[in-house]
């Protein structure tokens, strides 16, 4: 279907920055005229990359989550709240079972899951005190990487907004997310 | 947009029952919390922000007749103001009689909260410190402060307007943030810069009406934990998904909490783009208080000196607000407010400014845009760049710890 969302966005863009900003006269307009072009512009560089970037954390999340478990499953006398939480992600993993192709899923699914999937990883990371120690240094060992991952990754995503005073040494989001002209973790063998 | 989990709906219709849970669970500051609430509870009976301003001048006028009690008081020249990224911002001239009798005009600034703000605060507060500063340091003198939405729809402080630059000519940085200023216009400011910052260290708190303020005990961890916990209630209040790397990042904060031995004025916001100077570079004015609390004067020197905030140059060295290297600015702090700096706690406040700006720039910028409560809605989602360079330096920060 045409035109591509790209033409769109590249459309507005031209049309406020050359019609619509040269004609304002007062500066909070132009200035607010300027941040829209800004973004317009920011959306053209990643609007063909969202989906699979939502779809990369969906792998992300379950691998993280499942890793969780195992870990968590060391420890025989879990707390409640541990407990409660590690049901929560068995029963959401009947919902967006790991095994399953993911990519077939709409948007707002992916979007959903993930978001649930960071509300675990987050009450676990707040259950840490009460993990024996043992467990929380493999947790914690589990989370470093992952974090590593994360920042990597979100940084280069808005490396296009002008705030990065290190935007030149952070890779593009699409080297990131692709590898062989598939989304990484993803290619066939 | 679809409320994908329990935790986001209650954020975008915060009910009694879960208002009253997060106060319980993350106490703050008296003044903090009314601010906090009151945002929480107008949350779901409030419109969109409307951004038109066609009756604030009669309101004006009607509120500075009533509160003058002088019927011949007169406005001119109302405008809206650029930058800043948190109040609406107006100034006006000003015809009345002052107390001397005689009647005089004065240019002044009008700073109204908008219906959510990338940071809710306290006017009243920010009146009270601007007054504690004024005599001290240069600062706007207040003239009013209305913290209700009573007259004007929104809450709302009237200072004096001061003519000065916050940024170079051609800067164009989104709130100042890694302003460039010649090596000549540094070499004149540096030394104001922190000669300012270590004078509000050393300002006698205790002496100035500053009833807003809770008042942290000497040698303990109250004055970290309020600020720490403002923060951290903001986050639960404010973000529209969760963040494994913020949550790990508090969890550190309350473990290795330092106490305070003696609780100074922080500003809370020291750096580029928050203090005007003139064309004989002098500094003219230290703004935006709205974040200043009673805590570690270590807050602000890292927060001053965090590299996202600052100033990179070709070398590579990055300048502590645009204006000297990061060492020379704890230098000059040290020698100027005598004042020993603690690096382990410089690096404690180095996790919790990058925690701040993380707070700041990605949940409350993105929450005030998705439920359409500012003039400035665009600017608050492009805001959130910076905020996940304020995480990434986060994490960057702690895997160093």
């Amino acid at each position: 279907m045409s035109p591509e969302i790209e033409q769109f966005l590249s459309g507005m863009k031209k049309t406020i920055e050359e019609v619509v900003m040269p004609n304002l006269t007062d500066r909070f307009a132009q200035e607010q005229a300027g941040i829209v072009a800004a973004t317009l512009g920011f959306l053209s560089t990643i609007q063909d990359k969202v989906f699979h970037y939502e779809l990369f954390e969906n792998q992300e999340y379950k691998r993280i989550l499942q890793d969780v478990l195992t870990t968590l499953d060391a420890d025989a006398e879990k707390n409640d709240a541990i407990c409660v939480v590690v049901e929560n992600v068995n029963k959401h993993f009947l919902h967006d079972n790991p095994a399953e192709q993911t990519a077939f899923r709409p948007y707002p699914f992916i979007r959903g899951s993930n978001e649930n999937m960071k509300e675990f990883l987050c009450e676990f990371i707040q259950l840490q005190p009460d993990m024996p120690t043992q467990v929380r240094k493999d947790f914690e060992a589990l989370l470093k990487p992952f974090f590593k991952s994360i920042e990597t990754r979100e940084r280069s995503w808005v490396k296009g907004l002008g705030f990065d005073p290190e935007a030149e040494q952070q890779a593009d989001i699409g080297d990131l997310l692709y590898e062989n002209e598939y989304l990484r973790g993803t290619k066939p063998q | 947009m679809p409320y994908y989990t329990q935790t986001l709906k209650d954020r975008a219709h915060p009910g009694h029952a879960w208002v009253e849970k997060i106060r319980t669970r993350y106490p703050v500051e008296r003044a903090i919390d009314e601010v906090l609430s009151r945002k929480l509870n107008r949350r779901s009976h409030s419109a969109a922000h409307r951004t038109d301003f066609e009756h604030i001048e009669t309101r004006l006028l009607d509120y500075l007749r009533a509160t003058t009690a002088q019927d011949d008081i007169a406005i001119a020249n109302l405008s809206r103001l650029s930058g800043g990224a948190s109040k609406e911002q107006f100034t006006f001239d000003l015809t009345w009689r002052q107390n001397s009798g005689t009647s005089d005009t004065r240019k002044l600034i009008l700073r109204m909260d908008p219906s959510e703000s990338i940071v809710e605060t306290h006017r009243l507060r920010e009146a009270q410190v601007l007054k504690a500063m004024w005599g001290e340091i240069p600062v706007p003198e207040v003239f009013w402060c209305e913290p209700t939405e009573e007259h004007l729809g929104h809450p709302f402080l009237i200072a004096g307007f001061l003519e000065g630059i916050v940024q170079p000519e051609g800067g164009d940085k989104a709130s100042g943030l890694g302003m460039y200023f010649e090596p000549e216009l540094r070499n004149s400011l540096k030394d104001q810069f922190v000669e300012h910052l270590a004078h509000i260290h050393n300002v006698d708190w205790r002496q100035k009406d500053l009833s807003t303020y809770d008042q942290p005990r000497s040698n303990s961890t109250e004055g970290n934990a309020w600020s720490l916990g403002w923060w951290q209630r903001v986050w639960q209040e404010d973000a529209i998904e969760a963040h494994p790397i913020v949550e790990n990042a508090a969890r550190w904060l309350w473990e290795n909490m330092p106490i305070v031995e003696n609780p100074v004025i922080v500003h809370g916001d020291y750096r580029s783009g928050n203090f005007m100077y003139t064309k004989d570079q002098r500094i003219n004015a230290i703004l935006d208080w709205e974040l200043s609390h009673i805590g570690d004067f270590h807050e602000d020197l890292a927060y001053s000196a965090l590299e996202i905030l600052g100033t990179p140059l070709e070398n590579g060295e990055v300048l502590t607000s645009g204006l000297m290297p990061k060492d020379e600015f704890l230098e000059k702090y040290e020698q100027m407010s005598g004042n020993i700096i603690d690096p382990k706690r410089l690096v404690y406040f180095e996790v919790f400014s990058y925690y701040k700006a993380a707070v700041i720039a990605v949940a409350t910028s993105l929450r005030t845009s998705y439920g359409s409560k500012t003039h400035l809605d665009a600017m608050m989602n492009l805001i959130s760049g910076f905020g996940y360079i304020s995480v990434s330096a986060l994490q960057r920060a702690l895997d160093k710890v």
